[in-house]
């Protein structure tokens, strides 16, 4: 396995990156700029960064303030405190007024896993993807957070992109990503599994496990859960006619019900959702809040092979 | 009374009709608020800001949000007076896809810059507009309509410290302090008194005026920002439903559906109020 990479700071570095060749760029903190990697860019430029202290729907109206000016604002920071906390203002000043500001969960999913069901955020892919015309990005890998980040701030439209905090291996090869297209990351012919976000890392060692068992898999990467590739994945459920899907989100309403809409609209096929169970999760380590839920690698495994 | 305080009222005259001509076709509307707060919108868009209704989009013009939207009827009155828009297109409100909605839509009506609607939501686009604006280097500022009503909403307090914190003075919020709302007196609903005061706590400096008296509107507004380096907040004393007679300062008219006669007697009442007006302005 490579080298682990931190997802903030590798998404702090991308944004920073881009910023430098785009002044209309300005970053806005709840007290969570420099922990979601934006250190070097308060430092670089103090003018476009902006810190409010602890008020994430008064943020998010502000961004969308901003916004309107013809300025793109990135605003970051725990993931259920700018989607769930805030929504209304998502939904409104930036949904519905159709601003061009982009809102970042980190720590996303069950990455703050010690600090238990309040700061776990694992219904954001779904209450996102109800906004219309904003954009769910979930990179799984360093490459994919670098290739979601220029996707993200090359859109013109809200989007929210959730990141995780635990290291990251490199995944897959770099390559840009495109709203609404998925990565066939490998051949397969007896199940269909597609993987969104960091959860990937778990998904990849399941795949491997299931190769030796025997078991193929048509495994395709979607880092836009909210807009999905109808055609890559109708396609292949029509080759293994078996669907799987892995997340760290609740198995209902995000990439589970996206595909299952898909599916039950388009190419009828019997689905597996991978998630986690909804009810609140308990506190206690990342690897063993996995596991209690199904969804670490040998939960992944045992599960698709029973499919 | 000076010339521009005669014609502003004739403006805002004209601008009350105008909800009232609304009403008729729509047949309901949120008339209390549009009434109490339709003298101060009056002044911000045909003297105080820097606007061109040609140019809806001008980068550097001024901005208004009405952040207590079923205003909406108040500031449509308003931008259809100022030539915003065809005024014929007032028949439209109430109707299947009019871009006269109940609450502004910025994507359908030129002169609107945000959808507002839900409250508690205005003062925060406000601050993020008026920041950017400074960070473009304009000298453009943002004004804001709020209700007395919405302001137990706590997004409203995160913006207020947010914009004194950062010392945005190109913000100027106006509390239309009509003092009801649709379950009662704001005083007795939620009283947040002294109104004022707590913005004052928050860094901003604060007026109070007799918001439907056109010279002390253009008084404070005049001297907006009061203290450099701070946001200014005007809390507007105003009438609900100022204009017509019966409805004024009476709860039931937050939300007016014409009984029988009502609508001729408030037309009857509000044309004779610009005949009174042009005659002034023409004096």
């Amino acid at each position: 396995m490579s080298q682990l990479t931190d997802p903030r700071k590798e998404f702090g570095r991308a944004v920073t990156a881009i910023a430098a060749d785009n002044d209309r760029i300005v970053v806005l903190s709840a007290d969570s700029g420099k922990s979601s990697g934006f250190g070097d860019f308060a430092k670089a430029y103090p003018e476009r960064y902006f810190e409010f202290g602890i008020m994430e729907q008064g943020v998010t109206g502000i961004a969308s303030g901003l916004a309107t000016t013809g300025l793109i604002p990135v605003f970051a920071a725990i993931a259920p405190f700018v989607t769930s906390r805030s929504y209304e203002m998502v939904r409104n000043d930036l949904g519905y007024m159709g601003q061009n500001a982009k809102i970042v969960g980190r720590n996303g999913g069950f990455t703050y896993a010690d600090l238990g069901a309040t700061h776990h955020s694992l219904e954001d892919y779904a209450i996102m993807r109800m906004i219309p015309g904003l954009v769910v990005f979930a990179p799984s890998d360093p490459g994919e957070i670098r290739s979601c980040v220029a996707a993200m701030l090359d859109h013109v439209g809200p989007t929210y992109m959730r990141i995780g905090a635990q290291g990251l291996p490199d995944l897959f090869p770099e390559e840009p990503v495109e709203i609404g297209k998925g990565r066939h990351l490998r051949d397969g012919s007896d199940v269909t599994i597609i993987t969104t976000g960091y959860e990937s890392v778990q998904t990849v060692a399941a795949v491997e496990q299931l190769a030796a068992a025997d078991i193929s898999v048509d495994l395709i990467g979607m880092p836009t859960p909210s807009h999905l590739d109808a055609e890559l994945i109708c396609a292949s459920a029509a080759r293994t006619g078996a669907v799987v899907t892995v997340e760290e989100h609740y198995e209902t309403g995000g990439l589970a019900g996206a595909v299952a809409e898909l599916l039950c609209r388009e190419q009828p096929t019997r689905l597996l959702p991978i998630g986690v169970p909804h009810a609140y999760q308990p506190a206690g380590p990342y690897d063993g809040l996995l596991a209690n839920a199904g969804i670490d690698a040998e939960s992944i495994f045992r599960r698709v092979s029973a499919f | 009374m000076s010339d521009r305080v005669a014609e502003l009222e004739l403006h805002a005259a004209r601008a009350r009709r105008n909800v009232v001509r609304m009403i008729e076709t729509g047949h309901s509307g949120h008339l209390g608020g549009a009434m109490s707060a339709i003298d101060l919108i009056t002044a911000l868009y045909f003297d105080i800001m820097n606007v061109d209704p040609a140019r809806p989009d001008w980068p550097e013009r001024d901005r208004f949000l009405l952040s207590a939207g079923h205003k909406a009827m108040g500031q449509y009155g308003v931008l259809a007076e100022r030539g915003y828009f065809d005024p014929a297109l007032l028949q439209t409100y109430g109707a299947m896809m009019t871009a006269l909605g109940g609450h502004p839509d910025m994507h359908k009506l030129p002169g609107v810059e945000g959808n507002t609607g839900a409250l508690g939501h205005g003062l925060s686009i406000s601050v993020g507009a008026a920041l950017g604006l400074r960070l473009a280097g304009t000298t453009a500022r943002v004004f804001t309509v709020m209700g007395d009503g919405e302001l137990p909403e706590g997004s409203n307090w995160e913006a207020a410290a947010a914009a004194a914190h950062h010392k945005v003075d190109n913000l100027i919020a106006i509390v239309d302090n009509n003092g009801l709302q649709i379950s009662g007196p704001v005083a007795q609903v939620m009283n947040m008194a002294p109104i004022a005061g707590k913005f004052e706590a928050f860094g901003w400096a604060a007026r109070e005026i007799n918001g439907n008296d056109m010279t002390e509107i253009l008084a404070a507004l005049d001297t907006a920002p009061f203290t450099p380096g701070k946001p200014s907040v005007i809390v507007a004393h105003t009438t609900k439903a100022k204009g017509i007679s019966f409805a004024e300062d009476t709860l039931a008219y937050h939300y007016w559906k014409p009984a029988e006669g009502e609508l001729e007697q408030a037309i009857t009442e509000l044309d004779a109020k610009i005949a009174e007006c042009e005659q002034k302005v023409t004096r």
